[in-house]
């Protein structure tokens, strides 16, 4: 380019810095967004199922009646690793310890700290466990007697989360889990009566687990085993727990990133027009002077390129030290390995380079147009010449008011301008309400969701099937049956068929209305029946058992109201003819007082007492909700002002003008800043819809990824909160631009000549 | 005496001092035509400013119905602009984008007692092109609808920057009739701002500016009609 032109760029953007600066801040937000995202999902995952890969995570935990004999055989037969491995408890003072042999095949324990298992007495214990005791590597730790030297730390594929029982929901306090060699654990003296084996089971073929599931169960049925325990990865909480973030952080990292990428198109796309044609004049003078198109083109491609370029490298950069805090704080209650941060080249190249391709393709279309036309044309001015569009041409305001008119033909001006400003008000009112939406909707599941159901507020899970033939269950009781099931062709969507007794009172069991439902019949909870979309009276054809394969059909004769939960629920007795299982039979006790069973025969005991212990598990939503707020606010700001600077400077001759013709300041800035008011009005509304649309799909994909379904819970009051919060916005924007107005002098008027 | 010019003086700094306007004495009764006439750089369009309220001056005064404009300050000149002066440029310089009776109600909007749209548009011969853009206007229509424009708040003075400067000899012929027949009319004040000495025919008093000062200030005594001024 020619120096002349080159010093010219520079001062382009010096003329409307504020307006520049905000562009480059609405790309640098859509490159920091796509960086931090991509970065934290992709980290999350490598870490996650980059662990589950690389130490052969199991499919499938299970316990059997007696030991199975033939395990390679069975291997072979169902193209399966499967691994038995003890576990033993040992109670301390102040906790408890589960000693777990090493395993070879699956599970396999990663070292985090220290050195692996070498010489009999050698233990490694899980990083919360030693942090929480205030153990150290060097040091010693005294179990039943026997005395261990810790080694290490580490963390193995099958409890992620630690948690004591299956079925737990919450982690046991005090509770860790350590790895001794399998002669270590032999060598307790009192094993025999309490140490367990547990068996792992991991598939060869990654594809059709659950038939592959299946058929391993139905084996070992035929084989004489009974089955105790079984619980697929997809289900197990030790494994399951961070998968929910990752599928929830892929999903938004693209799709946001990219609203942010078009905004900036669209508005760099209308300014660099803009500049294009008001320099229209200037363009014919060089190309009479013999300037090139491409030299022209160069010229005026500099400024968007830069301004991108910068956003897009500002944005990178910053978000490159926002990864590793964010991934911390969502593995908190995990243990993994930790793989250190890493990011992928492509995304950075495509941080900087996507918006300047999107952002240098849409200008340059923009001012194509322009400079296609020859010297003679451009330099009698036509293109500074405003037109009137069709809409303009179109709209009949007669009946309206002077100032009304004003601010409508103010507004359809430039469609695109106008464009701007409602899809980005409705960017970020999208953002804002999604926000607010996915907080509520959070809440709402806490209070209103499966804890609020428990009448009798403790569940003991079994590990085997009881029935009730072999004794009763204590008053203030009651039993029940469950099963894991899916529609077929529907793996996704799991469900609990859960039976129950006619009299039972543990669970609350109403309609829409709020009216008691029978427990005598079949009722299915209201989000499950939308998603299958099914009505009262309507039959579910082949529901498949998770746990054997076997196909039911279930007609349904009432609608649970319900918060996110998915289930069926039937009377115990049909239950267990249904799924073929002896009368009286039942896996959990549903009770309203602790119960002293037997610690050894249960899976997990689930205690709704304190529903509060709950949130900790809950993701941080506070702390998302203020960010995407200030997220939402921050894009409001800047597209709000870059529009009103915009339309400002667009209207300077008008507004020169109607400062001489007398017109006060808070006349002009009435006349000319309200305009966008029923812009920023409408882009608000839309994005209701649009945050519904965003949010659906968003909440349908984590539904069919790991089957959690999030309630859509729009609060009013929310909506207002979001309302006055983008039109606080508007106004505080409004004062800023309302200098820029000030300055504006009747002299532009005077010497613009013909408008 | 309806508008009283007194020893204005006006200089700019751009690098070096220009005094633009060195002593400027004028003088013009109630309901007549004035027409100033000099070549550029004379100082023309600042005196223009400085009566209209838009610019101020260094010195002198400027008396506009009895009110002292030089004294005023920016609030009180918004005031005067907008219910004593009216104003036609040489560009017209309507809003585009408003339609002909739109841009005549910019100045009805903010005026306390204005005359109604309609008959100013019938004034100015264009009732049936009041819902059409400025673009879609000849130069001399434009112009009628910012004469419109500026008598439609039924100004004491009337000032024209150029009004002819744009425009053809029968349009611009037509445009002076119609500032005639509007002076006539509504007995409106009318300072005009020219080069072409024909026009000086159709005025009371006309003054030639030269180098920042009256060089001459003469008073008709027949008033030529708008219609036979040639050049």
């Amino acid at each position: 380019m020619v120096m002349a032109l080159r010093k010219r760029v520079l001062r382009i953007i010096k003329e409307n810095k504020g307006r520049y600066i905000g562009i480059v801040i609405l790309i640098l937000l859509g490159s920091f967004y796509f960086i931090a995202a991509t970065g934290v999902a992709n980290n999350l995952e490598k870490m996650v199922v980059g662990f589950a890969e690389e130490y052969r995570q199991e499919d499938l935990t299970f316990s059997t009646d007696k030991p199975i004999k033939d395990i390679s055989a069975l291997e072979s037969e169902t193209g399966t690793l499967i691994e038995a491995y003890r576990q033993y408890d040992v109670k301390l003072s102040n906790g408890e310890l589960r000693l777990l042999s090493p395993s070879s095949k699956i599970n396999i324990p990663a070292v985090l700290s220290g050195r692996g298992l070498e010489n009999p007495g050698d233990i490694l214990l899980d990083p919360y466990f030693s942090q929480t005791q205030g153990l150290d590597i060097g040091g010693q730790i005294e179990l039943n007697g026997k005395t261990f030297n810790i080694v290490g730390t580490m963390a193995v594929p099958n409890y992620v989360y630690i948690l004591k029982n299956l079925y737990d929901v919450l982690p046991t306090s005090g509770f860790g889990i350590g790895i001794v060699s399998g002669a270590d654990i032999e060598a307790f003296p009192e094993l025999s009566s309490e140490a367990v084996t547990v068996y792992g089971a991991r598939f060869h073929a990654r594809e059709n687990i659950n038939a592959q599931t299946t058929k391993l169960h139905g084996l070992l049925i035929e084989k004489g085993y009974s089955l105790s325990e079984w619980l697929d990865a997809k289900n197990n909480k030790r494994i399951n727990m961070p998968y929910g973030n990752i599928s929830s952080m892929k999903s938004m990292s693209f799709p946001v990133a990219a609203a942010f990428f078009l905004l900036s198109c669209l508005i760099v796309g209308v300014m660099i027009m803009r500049t294009v044609k008001s320099d229209g004049v200037v363009i014919g003078t060089l190309y009479a002077q013999g300037y090139r198109r491409r030299e022209l083109t160069r010229h005026y491609m500099a400024v968007p390129v830069l301004l991108s370029a910068a956003g897009g490298l500002a944005g990178t950069l910053l978000a490159l030290p926002c990864v590793r805090p964010v991934v911390d704080s969502m593995l908190v209650h995990y243990v993994l390995p930790d793989k250190g941060i890493t990011f992928s080249p492509l995304n950075l190249t495509l941080a900087v380079l996507m918006p300047v391709a999107f952002i240098g393709l849409s200008s340059f279309l923009m001012m194509r147009r322009i400079l296609k036309k020859t010297a003679v044309e451009l330099m009698k001015g036509d293109e500074q010449k405003a037109k009137v569009n069709f809409i303009e041409r179109a709209l009949r305001l007669d009946r309206f008011k002077f100032n009304t008119k004003f601010r409508i033909r103010e507004q359809v001006r430039s469609i695109p301008r106008l464009l701007f400003l409602v899809l980005g008000v409705s960017a970020a009112s999208m953002i804002l309400l999604f926000g607010f939406t996915f907080n509520y909707s959070m809440n709402v599941v806490m209070d209103k969701g499966a804890l609020e159901r428990y009448v009798y507020p403790l569940e003991y899970n079994f590990k085997e099937v009881r029935n009730l033939q072999d004794g009763g269950i204590p008053k203030g009781a009651e039993p029940y049956n469950t099963l894991r099931c899916y529609p077929e062709g529907r793996e996704s969507v799991e469900f609990y068929l859960v039976g129950m007794e006619s009299d039972s009172v543990g669970f609350k069991v109403n309609d829409i209305r709020g009216n008691a439902l029978s427990r005598d019949q079949v009722n299915i909870s209201s989000p499950l029946a939308s998603r299958l979309r099914i009505k009262e009276g309507d039959t579910i054809l082949s529901l498949v058992s998770k746990l054997d394969g076997k196909s039911y059909s279930l007609k349904i004769d009432g609608i649970v109201k319900a918060y996110g939960e998915q289930f069926v629920y039937m009377p115990l007795d049909e239950f267990n003819h249904l799924t073929g299982q002896p009368l009286g039979s039942y896996r959990t006790v549903l009770s309203s007082h602790e119960i002293d069973f037997d610690e050894n025969l249960l899976a997990g005991v689930m205690d709704a007492r304190d529903p509060e212990a709950y949130e900790n598990v809950s993701m941080p939503t506070t702390l998302i909700v203020a960010s995407v707020s200030a997220l939402a606010v921050l894009i409001a700001v800047i597209i709000i002002f870059l529009v009103t600077s915009l339309m400002i400077d667009e209207s300077r001759n008008t507004i020169s003008l109607l400062k001489i013709l007398g017109y006060r300041g808070k006349e002009l800035a009435k006349l000319i800043l309200n305009s966008s008011a029923p812009a920023v009005f409408i882009g608000f509304w839309l994005g209701l819809p649009f945050m519904l649309a965003f949010g659906n799909s968003l909440y349908g994909y984590v539904a069919e990824i790991i089957n959690m379904l999030i309630p859509m819970m729009v609060n009013p009051l929310y909506v207002l909160i979001s309302f006055v919060l983008i039109f606080a916005v508007y106004e505080v924007t409004k004062r800023l631009c309302g200098r820029k107005l000030a300055k504006i002098s009747m002299s532009d008027a005077l010497k613009a000549g013909a408008e | 005496m309806f508008l009283s010019v007194s020893n204005l003086t006006k200089s700019y700094c751009t690098g070096t001092i220009t005094h633009v306007l060195k002593g400027v004495d004028l003088k013009m009764e109630r309901g007549q035509i004035g027409v100033i006439l000099g070549p550029s750089g004379s100082g023309k369009s600042t005196l223009m400013n400085i009566i209209g309220g838009v610019d101020r001056a260094d010195g002198g005064t400027v008396e506009v119905g009895g009110e002292r404009i030089t004294d005023l300050n920016d609030n009180q000149l918004v005031e005067y602009r907008r219910e004593s002066v009216g104003f036609v440029f040489q560009f017209y310089s309507l809003v585009s984008n408003l339609t002909v009776a739109e841009n005549i109600e910019v100045v009805s909007n903010i005026s306390k007692n204005p005359l109604k749209t309609d008959e100013v548009l019938s004034a100015v011969g264009l009732s049936d092109k009041k819902n059409r853009f400025p673009r879609e206007l000849s130069g001399g229509e434009q112009q009628h609808v910012s004469i419109a424009r500026a008598i439609v708040k039924n100004p004491k003075l009337l000032l024209c920057d150029e009004p002819t400067g744009a425009l053809d000899f029968q349009t611009s012929r037509s445009i002076l009739k119609l500032l005639q027949e509007v002076n006539k009319k509504y007995g409106t004040t009318i300072l005009m701002i020219t080069h072409n000495s024909a026009i000086a025919g159709m005025a009371h008093a006309v003054f030639r500016l030269r180098s920042g000062e009256v060089a001459e200030s003469a008073h008709n005594s027949e008033i030529i009609p708008a219609e036979r001024i040639e050049w």
